[in-house]
């Protein structure tokens, strides 16, 4: 042993606890306070951990998800040269055929994508201002959480007698969700309706996450806040545009289902090899 | 098969008809197809090199998000696959840093060495080297090791089995397999630099 370091029985069980939460596929940080030697034992444990048969390739839906965002970002991005007059029609045209395209290609995946990508609404308020009149004015993604046309699906989330006064997760393999039910105490008029609202931030498109302690969905990219409907809380740091925009929900037989853009338009695990 | 064809020929004439004027227009959305084909070439690079640094999804998916969202804000299409994954490397290491700036309260100095000494992976290598795949690293390490340092990484890492099932499988008592695959993982650090010069 090297004399750097002088082991001790807790560094034994801190480690054993920080391996454990990997197993079990929860965000694990090493303890405070480490000597480089116990950082690099950390460094070694998440390493091997993506040696495990659970780590391996990113998830098709996260593939899809991501490259939609990008691509969104993409168009959005500020012209190198300025775009002649008398192309601009053309332009338009050939951007409708794009998005249609797209649509075609990633199906549901695109749509995803437009509730994950939170990310166009600052840059498309943006590109509109900056040609006026274009066609863009109307957001294809604006205000519709599904864009029309797009086929969807009744995704069962859980049934009335299980759902409490907490938020309950669902994810299909186009979208991510909470199911809750409104307890009205933001409007009282609301009260007893099932809310279902995309998880994806409408900042950046992470995936917020609901906590039960304060009851609010917490942003993990930066720190946002919203209200247990999906609403921007009045804490968060961030001057959030958008509420979480939310899913149309059914309730059959004290079952609730949720309306989900359909996954068999998402590409395939064999796409991202 | 051949109407496909038909239609790219059409398209490619109707391409040429529109001239200069529409020739940005075309250029931009070459620039959209080639960026596809350089997301799927990269996204498991990057999302493995991620998840080798960060051991879970959710974080892995998050800086994933991240590195792509920051380099494609950044990057020059017009400069080829090569010179953009470098770059897209480059803000990945930069992003591991930022969160193991984060995440290792190790003392800044000692932090700020281990990421010099090449942390978050060497900054001078090919891309392609950095990201070669964590599962082979950790093949290298693991032959590397004595044994019984070996056998306690793989039943709980490769194997994924409990503290309980591992020392039941090494006949070990569960503190053992605590001690064993601290010292197990100390070692393996102190041999990684040593496994990967050798390549």
């Amino acid at each position: 042993m090297s004399g750097e370091d002088q082991e001790r029985f807790e560094d034994y069980l801190e480690l054993e606890q920080y391996i454990e939460q990997l197993q079990a596929g929860r965000v694990a940080h090493p303890p405070a306070e480490l000597t480089p030697s116990q950082a690099n034992i950390y460094r070694m444990a998440a390493l091997f951990r993506s040696a495990s048969p659970e780590a391996s390739e990113p998830r098709p839906e996260f593939a899809a998800d991501l490259q939609a965002r990008l691509e969104q970002e993409l168009q959005q991005r500020p012209r190198p040269a300025s775009q002649p007059q008398s192309a601009q029609r053309k332009k338009e045209q050939k951007k409708l055929h794009y998005v249609s395209r797209r649509a075609l290609l990633t199906g549901g995946a695109a749509v995803a994508a437009s509730l994950v990508v939170g990310a166009g609404v600052g840059s498309a308020i943006e590109h509109v201002v900056e040609q006026p009149g274009a066609a863009n004015t109307k957001d294809p993604w604006a205000g519709q959480l599904i864009a029309a046309g797009v086929p969807t699906t009744w995704h069962f989330v859980t049934t009335l007698s299980e759902l409490g006064d907490s938020a309950v997760r669902f994810a299909t393999d186009t979208v991510v969700g909470y199911v809750i039910l409104n307890d009205g105490d933001e409007n009282s008029k609301d009260k007893g309706k099932i809310i279902a609202i995309s998880a994806a931030c409408t900042h950046m498109g992470c995936i917020v996450q609901w906590q039960d302690s304060d009851r609010k969905y917490h942003c993990p990219c930066h720190g946002g806040l919203f209200s247990e409907y999906g609403n921007i809380d009045s804490r968060s740091p961030i001057p959030y545009i958008r509420p979480l925009p939310r899913f149309n929900t059914k309730v059959v037989d004290g079952k609730i289902y949720v309306e989900v853009p359909l996954k068999s338009a998402a590409p395939t695990t064999q796409d991202w090899k | 098969m051949s109407t496909l064809h038909n239609n790219q020929g059409q398209s490619h004439l109707a391409r040429a008809e529109r001239g200069i004027a529409g020739m940005q227009v075309t250029r931009r959305e070459e620039g959209v197809q080639e960026f596809q084909t350089f997301y799927q070439e990269n996204l498991s690079l990057i999302y493995r090199y991620v998840f080798s640094k960060v051991g879970n999804r959710e974080e892995a998916e998050d800086l994933t998000s991240q590195i792509f969202i920051k380099a494609i804000r950044g990057i020059d299409t017009e400069r080829g696959p090569q010179s953009m994954q470098k770059w897209l490397f480059q803000v990945a290491r930069t992003t591991i840093a930022d969160y193991w700036r984060v995440y290792y309260r190790v003392s800044v100095n000692s932090l700020e060495e281990l990421l010099e000494a090449g942390w978050e992976g060497p900054a001078e290598e090919e891309p392609a080297a950095i990201s070669r795949r964590p599962l082979e690293r950790v093949q290298r390490i693991l032959r590397a090791l004595p044994e019984h340092y070996r056998e306690v990484l793989t039943c709980r890492f490769l194997l994924n089995l409990s503290i309980k099932d591992t020392a039941l499988r090494l006949s070990l008592t569960e503190a053992n397999v605590k001690v064993l695959q601290f010292r197990a993982l100390k070692r393996a650090a102190e041999l990684e630099p040593i496994t990967t010069g050798a390549l």
